[in-house]
């Protein structure tokens, strides 16, 4: 025992130090491709314009306002609303007398003035009855009309900080308590207010008017930087430049989206955590150029078959792939540490990106083996960058709105930064999914790091399922029903089924997302019918892969009278694909009872398990297996089509998938 | 001209055959679906404007209970309950019987201090905060007028409210310009691709043995990266036409977009003769474009400022100018980089 101990540690310490050389070399050669004038070359052009952009903002000729101007709003230059319109960036005034609706201008201010204060010239604010924004027919003129309405508040908010007398400016100070019901009334974030509640919660948002509005002092509020500050734009040049304090949620005052003055009723902000969002996203910034120099590597050694020498060393692909790894996830480790050290991240966030930096790895990994050329990279790691991005930082936006936000790490992140403590079960159920696919991915590729898949031009999807079939092995036709090694190539088939369901809940989850936005008239009908061919595509994908690379024999292969021989190998392979996806959708299913089901469109996704309660043991029981039985023979029937080619496949997938939906649809109309 | 076109057709058919175009033609169309859910999803969550029928109740208690009411009657998604004081209605508020409370104090000084509560993380505390925020605001403007007399200047009146969908802007001012230039991006980030690759596979050496001189073989690449630039674009605009958004100035907007691809192109040619390893050109590339885009954007009349007010119909002649003004000013940087590199050479 002792022993087999010493020689499996022994084994491990050689692994380890071989892993460590590939990685001391691919260091070496990492940072002599990028050379140090190119390095200070990116870092010149980045300080220039990061200098160029800083003044720009400060001085107030730039702005990221991308909708300066949009709207072109006839109003007499006369009039008291030809300020309001000036202020607001989206408007453009074009003088009344010129302005024809629908054609130089989408909305006109027409102003009802008192009668007998006309004199001819300009009018007075006061003089003004009422005020008319005759506005074309369209949603452009109907949105402009909006922007006017909006402007002018805006407008008067300003009026109001200039004037002297404030308790008439502002009549109303308001205090803001966020109250859980079970724990009773305490002194939640106040919202200024009373004098001495003031100075703790506002003085960090870096806002300009704090000086709180204690009954009548003349100065507060007014610095009057309400003019250039508008917008989701200054807040990321404000707030996300000093980035300390000011994460208390839910976020109130001037802080998000610049209303400033604190303790009126219109500074009260929702609790949105954008500083805290905007934070994390800095995480993800590095990642994007860490995988392109990550996918050039590995691509690099398989152009001009550079890779071979390392190939034909008695290192193992897994200890090479390990050893090129290693380096850039040491990178990430230090740049993630670095950036939440900066923006008051704790070892919290570090834990949470940590998967999601191995997902990124992961996939170019994968990207980098499939792909034929520099040019086929390239569109590679901008779909990894994309959709990992997308994955981690849209649900990490609903992260205090919906507890489906925790499928992304990044609301982890979020949750840290604004002080939040984290249960290790939500922790778990955040990190460990991504975990587990970055893992299988590099799986997915290892299985193509050999010699006839590394140096040959193979489109992607042959690849794909070469990296596939790898991970198989032939079932014998004869012989005993239980035989072991029949059972173990069954076991293969099951594992490989159940390793596909991290990507088959991604891909529903995607799903999910897009089709939130349509009515759900539309999105629950094409909802079932995706999600069935997804699970359908993951079941027996692994079993076409098979039958393609001969794993599996293949009914033109073999004498006519050995048909029937294929036929049971291939509803056997099914029943056992169909069965490992069961299984580990069942395994899962206490995950789903986390959270997901709390979603209505979450629910007809993940259904099986919500509403069983209260119903007989024997029905429950065949609910249960329900499941079981549709698995094995959706997936039977693909693969006696997969057997046959890929006509044959496509037209199974297709019945496989629209019985799939069918009870799909039986299930959720019971629920 | 003629080798040009064969190397440009050699380039257009090595896309074809690995279909790259048809992914980045996907990786556009989920980022188009996905900021559209984002938008839809955000409205529908942070804004109850969009949840019809969204009602907030609210137990108030305290001095100004009745103005409280007053205002809550022109508000549409929220009712006011008076009770006979602050104990009461944070009963109510435990009780569930009302999603928050606001106790209203008057001051000496004449204001009105509000305490409001709300509750704590749950799904539908957004929805009612932006719903207390509306009622105060009514409620401030009513106090505002009883006051006016008092008042420097008196507020303007506001106009009345129109339906519109934020949407609308969105569509406009992001969407459609972040459609417009992603080609651009995907076409310089190929041409530092094609060219290093075919450096790096020692191609390029075999090319110039050909008959061509290395500005023919520049021309070449950069007019298949460039070609395909609009095309991506127009299906873009071809689509939102067909899903109901009219888009205004196609040409202009196509025009803007070429040159700008122009202008990317040669930076890309640029940096891929200076940094021939494609790790360091694909790096040095990103960090450029994004330091051109970014500096481009934040100045007033950027390009994508421009594109969207081409596309929601109010450019004037100034649009018109800075269309031209970028067209010249990607004309000679081409031109100058070409000549450089002809001159240079590729890969020192």
């Amino acid at each position: 025992m002792t022993d087999r101990l010493r020689r499996l540690g022994r084994r491990i310490a050689v692994a380890a130090r071989r892993v460590l050389r590939v990685a001391k070399w691919e260091s070496a050669r990492a940072s002599g491709g990028v050379d140090r004038k190119t390095l200070a070359a990116g870092v010149a052009l980045l300080l220039v314009a990061g200098g160029v952009v800083g003044v720009g903002v400060a001085t107030g000729v730039a702005g990221l306002d991308v909708d300066r101007d949009v709207y072109r709003v006839g109003v007499d230059p006369g009039s008291p609303y030809a300020d309001a319109i000036e202020a607001e960036p989206s408007l453009r005034a074009v003088s009344a007398g010129r302005a024809s609706l629908g054609d130089t201008a989408d909305a006109v201010v027409v102003t009802v003035v008192r009668p007998g204060s006309e004199d001819g010239g300009a009018i007075d604010p006061g003089d003004v009855e009422s005020v008319v924004v005759r506005a074309t027919d369209t949603q452009k003129g109907e949105a402009a009309a909006a922007s006017v309405r909006e402007a002018v508040e805006a407008h008067n908010e300003r009026l109001m900080r200039a004037e002297p007398n404030r308790t008439a400016a502002f009549p109303v100070t308001v205090t803001l308590r966020y109250v859980g019901r079970t724990t009773g009334f305490d002194e939640g974030t106040t919202l200024g207010g009373d004098g001495d509640q003031t100075s703790d919660s506002d003085g960090s948002t870096g806002g300009g008017s704090d000086g709180g509005d204690g009954g009548s002092d003349g100065e507060g509020g007014s610095d009057g930087d309400g003019s250039t500050t508008d917008g989701v734009g200054s807040v990321g040049g404000s707030d996300g430049s000093d980035g300390d304090g000011g994460f208390a949620v839910p976020s109130i005052g001037g802080a998000a989206f610049g209303a400033d003055t604190v303790g009126s009723p219109g500074s009260i902000t929702p609790p949105f955590p954008f500083t805290s969002l905007l934070l994390a996203f800095v995480f993800l910034v590095p990642m994007n150029f860490l995988i392109q120099a990550y996918g050039s590597s590995i691509l690099d050694e398989r152009t001009n078959r550079r890779g071979e020498p390392l190939l034909v060393t008695p290192l193992s692909p897994a200890e090479i792939v390990a050893g090129k790894t290693l380096p850039y996830a040491a990178a990430a480790a230090v740049v993630t540490t670095l950036i939440a050290l900066a923006v008051g991240g704790g070892a919290l966030s570090v834990i949470a990106v940590a998967p999601v930096a191995a997902t990124f790895l992961g996939a170019t990994f994968v990207g980098a083996m499939f792909a034929r050329s520099f040019k086929e990279l390239t569109f590679v790691t901008v779909g990894v960058s994309v959709l990992l991005t997308t994955y981690a930082f849209v649900p990490a936006i609903f992260t205090n709105v919906t507890p489906v936000a925790l499928v992304s790490p990044l609301t982890l992140v979020v949750f840290d930064l604004q002080g939040e403590a984290v249960s290790a079960g939500e922790v778990l159920f955040s990190t460990a999914p991504m975990a587990v696919g970055a893992a299988l991915l590099f799986g997915l590729g290892l299985g193509v790091y050999r010699e006839e898949d590394m140096f040959s031009q193979k489109p992607v999807t042959r690849k794909f399922l070469d990296a596939l079939a790898v991970r198989l092995s032939p079932v014998p036709t004869g012989g005993a029903p239980l035989d072991r090694r029949r059972l173990r190539a069954l076991g293969g088939v099951a594992f490989l089924t159940a390793c596909t369901i991290p990507f088959v809940f991604v891909a529903e989850l995607l799903a999910v997302a897009v089709l939130f936005a349509l009515p759900v008239t539309v999105s629950i009908p094409v909802l079932l019918v995706t999600i069935a061919f997804i699970e359908e595509v993951a079941k027996s994908v692994g079993l076409y892969a098979g039958f393609e690379r001969g794993v599996f024999e293949r009914l033109d292969g073999v004498a006519a009278g050995d048909g029937d021989g294929t036929l049971r190998v291939a509803l056997a392979v099914g029943l056992a694909s169909g069965t490992g996806f069961f299984l580990a959708e069942k395994a899962t299913a206490v995950v789903q009872a986390v959270g997901l089901t709390d979603l209505f469109l979450g629910r007809a996704a993940f259904g099986d398990v919500a509403g069983l309660s209260g119903l007989p043991p024997l029905a429950l029981a065949a609910l249960f297996f329900a499941p079981l039985a549709l698995h094995a023979v959706t997936t039977g029937l693909a693969s006696v089509g997969a057997s046959r080619g890929r006509t044959a496949y496509a037209l199974a997938l297709t019945l496989a998938t629209l019985g799939h939906a069918a009870y799909n649809a039986g299930v959720v109309s019971l629920g | 001209m003629d080798s040009r076109l064969t190397i440009a057709g050699r380039e257009l058919a090595g896309l074809r055959a690995e279909k790259t175009i048809l992914l980045a033609i996907g990786i556009q169309l989920f980022i188009a679906m996905f900021s559209s859910f984002l938008v839809v999803g955000l409205v529908s969550m942070y804004d109850p404007g969009a949840l019809d029928g969204a009602q907030v109740e609210v137990a108030a208690a305290g001095d100004a209970v009745d103005d409280l009411e007053r205002a809550a009657s022109e508000v549409p998604g929220a009712s006011v309950t008076a009770y006979p004081d602050a104990d009461a209605a944070r009963g109510a508020f435990e009780r569930n019987a009302a999603d928050a409370v606001v106790v209203t104090t008057r001051r000496e000084s004449g204001r009105v201090s509000a305490v409001v509560t709300a509750p704590d993380a749950t799904v539908e505390t957004t929805v009612i905060v932006v719903q207390l925020r509306e009622l105060l605001r009514t409620y401030e403007l009513n106090e505002r007028d009883a006051r006016a007399p008092f008042l420097e200047d008196s507020p303007l009146p506001l106009p009345e409210r129109s339906d519109t969908s934020p949407y609308f802007t969105f569509t406009y001012t992001v969407l459609i310009p972040l459609l417009v230039f992603l080609p651009v991006f995907i076409s310089g980030s190929l041409v530092v691709d094609s060219i290093t690759e075919e450096i790096d596979q020692g191609t390029m050496e075999l090319l110039r043995v050909a008959p061509v001189t290395l500005a023919e073989i520049v021309d070449g690449k950069a007019a298949a990266a460039i070609g395909i630039a609009p095309g991506q674009a127009l299906i873009w605009l071809l689509l939102l036409e067909a899903n109901g958004t009219s888009v205004a100035n196609v040409g202009p907007i196509l025009a803007l977009m070429t040159a700008l691809t122009t202008l990317v192109v040669a930076v890309a040619v640029g940096i891929s003769a200076v940094a021939p390893d494609r790790r360091a050109a694909q790096l040095l590339y990103s960090v450029a474009v994004l330091v051109l885009f970014g500096g481009a954007t934040a100045m007033a009349g950027g390009p994508a400022n421009a594109v969207a007010r081409l596309a929601i119909d109010s450019a004037d002649a100034a649009t018109g100018v800075l269309v031209v003004a970028y067209a010249v000013i990607a004309g000679a940087a081409y031109l100058g980089v070409r000549r450089v590199v002809a001159a240079e050479g590729l890969g020192r």
